[in-house]
């Protein structure tokens, strides 16, 4: 091993000398990370924003109440929601005068036609601009609503069964009021955890990592070109243990700049937090395998080091972008599970992970596919022929 | 099959060794064979090197120099034959033979951002030298390759030949049984290529055996105790300068500068019984002539009465290169 160290500590004398690993794996996405910031951050607070919602319901109807008080109580992390009464012929001016972004009107009679299972037809207005907020609170009314309908018809059928009439109002109210309409469940589902602050920084840390890791095992590739290969090939060592050396180049820088690029990314922006440092460092190690995997693959069919850089780029960019380096991507559809097969998607998925709270025990799916990758990568470069002999 | 004049026992008695074979062959390489695709780079060759021999392996680019010492060096698998150092099988994986060769490829191996004492180090780590031995052994070569005062400069900045003299420095760093040399003058300005001439002429004197690679026909016969011209991939002649001289009968060479109908002037010439043969180039015919002091009359007349406008006519005692255009009927610089 005293042959691998030697190759390793060398190469990394080579790239703090020459400041291209400084460059490419540290400024220049810190630089991205800051711009994507200053620009984006409006977009972010603007599915955030506080929402007032107009709601009508008829007078006595205790029912039709545990509407508003549902919403009332829907405020939650980000989610700030405000109840004002109206009269239902007012609900739509409000509406459309942009007093609130949300108007719903609950009909009268609405828990006899519940109890008669007639369906009560509640009107929901939604405002143009009414946003992520706007559709977070529909979904709760939504649920509110058919949460109302499965208590009644509990109630009912229970009268059916012989319960006294007494307990039916109680029973119907109890399903209504105790259980949750929405179930708020953070560290759980993955990209949506990440605010956009956190997004861009996963997702450019994700994207530059597979640049940084090219500095170690595409050097390769450049050594081939300028003929040190050939001569380390000469050397009294087995071949392998230069692949090994090369591998670990790869592997100590794509650890130190993403972990730079992650507190970074922490304590400059605002509200960038991913939890545990455990589980983080534990994704961090799982991610950097995985590019590492990718750049042997390409070590293998490269001609040249031009060529490696060519493909080099084109993977990173369109790993990084359907990683979420720009913009988050969905997990949703055949397209989102093809997508959450990339190394950067799972890196940010994880995080997103992390960052509502989940642990090491919690990275499961996330670690099986990084690990999955790293190992088809590289067994996919041992069967590969080579494009070019060594000299 | 090559012409083979003289052998290594011969040789290592002119050099003071046992004409019994107690000398042992530092390198022994059998029907080295390799192929590219469908070309055929290396077809067949032979060849054994004694230690503090100087060898050469003469031939012009693309004639298969580079494959033979890939295969010697344990870069490139043979397709067919062996390759034997040091009495150790070289392969890829040949870790035991690898450390009895230093390789000097015709590429500059070394780390640009590195320096020269940064390189040598490296490189000698890696042959398993350290502590002391490795630092006096670094400043000894640096000496040899005239890199002593710019040592710790990195060498992206120096000049071509500086690169040069570095990366043959790495070459002969641990004192290999063999040092194989590819091409190490090439692109070099005249004082620096001087200079690595002398310090191989150095080498052969400390016992070292040394493969040497070149197209220059002059540096071979400087260096080379013994040689193997080498073309298309196959060994066309091997043995000490004057041994590959005698075969082209000694015969002189003749070399016609000039313009008109070179064409017909070589059809003339050819017919000539005193020539051996004609080369032709776009300006000049290259002959090799048995006793052209006396032929040399009729071969102007020949060449001027076919339509070729003379300009200069020059008589050359016979070299390598008159021995290459002899074997292969052309030009070494072809």
């Amino acid at each position: 091993m005293g042959r691998v160290l030697t190759m390793v500590l060398s190469d990394l004398k080579q790239r703090v000398r020459d400041f291209s690993v400084l460059v490419f794996a540290v400024l220049v996405p810190l630089a991205l990370m800051f711009v994507m910031n200053l620009v984006l951050s409006g977009v972010a607070d603007e599915g955030l924003q506080p929402i007032t919602v107009a709601v009508s319901v008829p007078d006595g109807d205790e029912l039709a109440a545990v509407v508003p008080h549902v919403l009332g109580e829907a405020s939650l992390g980000e989610l700030r929601v405000t109840v004002r009464d109206a009269d239902p012929e007012e609900v739509r001016g409000f509406v459309d005068d942009g007093t609130a972004g949300l108007g719903v009107v609950v009909p009268a009679d609405f828990t006899a036609a519940l109890t008669s299972g007639t369906g009560p037809e509640v009107e929901i207005i939604r405002g143009d601009d009414s946003g992520i907020a706007g559709s977070v609170v529909t979904a709760i009314v939504d649920g509110t609503l058919a949460q109302l309908t499965a208590g009644t018809r509990a109630a009912v059928a229970a009268q059916g069964l012989g319960v006294p009439p007494e307990q039916l109002g109680a029973l119907a109210q109890a399903v209504a009021t105790e259980a949750p309409q929405v179930t708020w469940t953070e560290g759980r589902t993955a990209s949506e955890q990440l605010g956009m602050g956190e997004s861009i920084v996963a997702g450019q840390s994700g994207m530059f990592l597979l640049f940084t890791v090219g500095f170690g095992v595409l050097a390769l590739v450049t050594e081939r070109g300028q003929g040190t290969l050939g001569r380390l090939l000469s050397m009294p060592m087995k071949p392998e243990l230069i692949v090994l050396a090369k591998g670990i180049v790869s592997f100590v820088l794509g650890i130190l700049a993403t972990t730079v690029l992650l507190v970074a990314g922490a304590t400059f922006f605002e509200d960038v937090d991913f939890g545990s440092p455990v589980a983080v460092a534990a994704l961090v190690v799982l991610v950097v395998a995985a590019t590492t995997s990718i750049m042997f693959v390409i070590a293998k069919v490269a001609r040249t080091a031009e060529q490696a850089g060519i493909a080099q780029a084109i993977v990173a960019v369109s790993l990084g972008m359907s990683g979420g380096a720009f913009f988050p991507v969905a997990n949703t559809g055949w397209v989102g599970q093809l997508l959450s097969v990339n190394p950067v998607k799972a890196f940010t998925n994880g995080l997103g992970i992390t960052a509502g709270g989940g642990g090491v025990g919690d990275l499961g799916p996330t670690a099986l596919t990084m690990a999955v990758f790293t190992v088809a990568c590289l067994a996919l470069a041992r069967v590969l022929p080579e494009r070019k002999d060594v000299l | 099959m090559p012409t083979t004049v003289g052998t290594e026992a011969q040789n290592a008695d002119a050099r003071g060794g046992s004409a019994t074979g107690s000398v042992e062959p530092v390198l022994v390489a059998e029907g080295l064979v390799r192929s590219f695709g469908s070309l055929r780079a290396v077809d067949g060759v032979s060849l054994r090197i004694l230690p503090g021999e100087t060898f050469g392996l003469l031939g012009p680019n693309g004639a298969g120099k580079t494959t033979v010492i890939s295969m010697i060096a344990g870069l490139l698998q043979p397709d067919e034959g062996t390759v034997t150092v040091a009495g150790v099988p070289m392969g890829r994986s040949s870790v035991e033979a690898k450390g009895h060769i230093g390789l000097v490829p015709q590429d500059l191996a070394i780390y640009p951002e590195l320096s020269a004492r940064d390189n040598l180090q490296f490189f000698g780590k890696l042959q398993g030298m350290h502590g002391r031995p490795l630092r006096d052994r670094v400043a000894e070569v640096l000496d040899l390759v005239g890199l002593g005062d710019r040592a710790k400069e990195q060498s992206k900045k120096f000049s071509g030949g500086m690169k040069r003299r570095l990366n043959i420095g790495i070459g002969l760093l641990h004192q290999p049984d063999l040092l194989i040399l590819d091409e190490p003058t090439v692109g070099v300005d005249p004082q620096s290529r001087n200079a690595i001439l002398e310090s191989v002429e150095a080498l052969s004197g400390e016992g070292m055996a040394v493969l040497y690679t070149t197209h220059y026909m002059e540096e071979a016969e400087r260096l080379c105790d013994r040689i193997l011209i080498l073309d298309s991939g196959q060994a066309q002649a091997e043995g000490t300068r004057d041994e590959l001289i005698e075969l082209t009968g000694d015969a002189d060479r003749v070399h016609l500068s000039g313009s008109g109908d070179l064409a017909a002037a070589e059809g003339a010439v050819a017919g000539i019984p005193a020539v051996a043969s004609v080369h032709r180039d776009p300006h000049a015919l290259d002959l090799t002539v048995r006793g052209a002091p006396t032929a040399i009359a009729l071969i102007v007349n020949a060449a001027t009465g076919a339509g070729m406008k003379l300009s200069n006519v020059e008589i050359r005692r016979p070299d390598l290169e008159s021995v290459f255009l002899h074997l292969t009927g052309k030009a070494l610089r072809d």
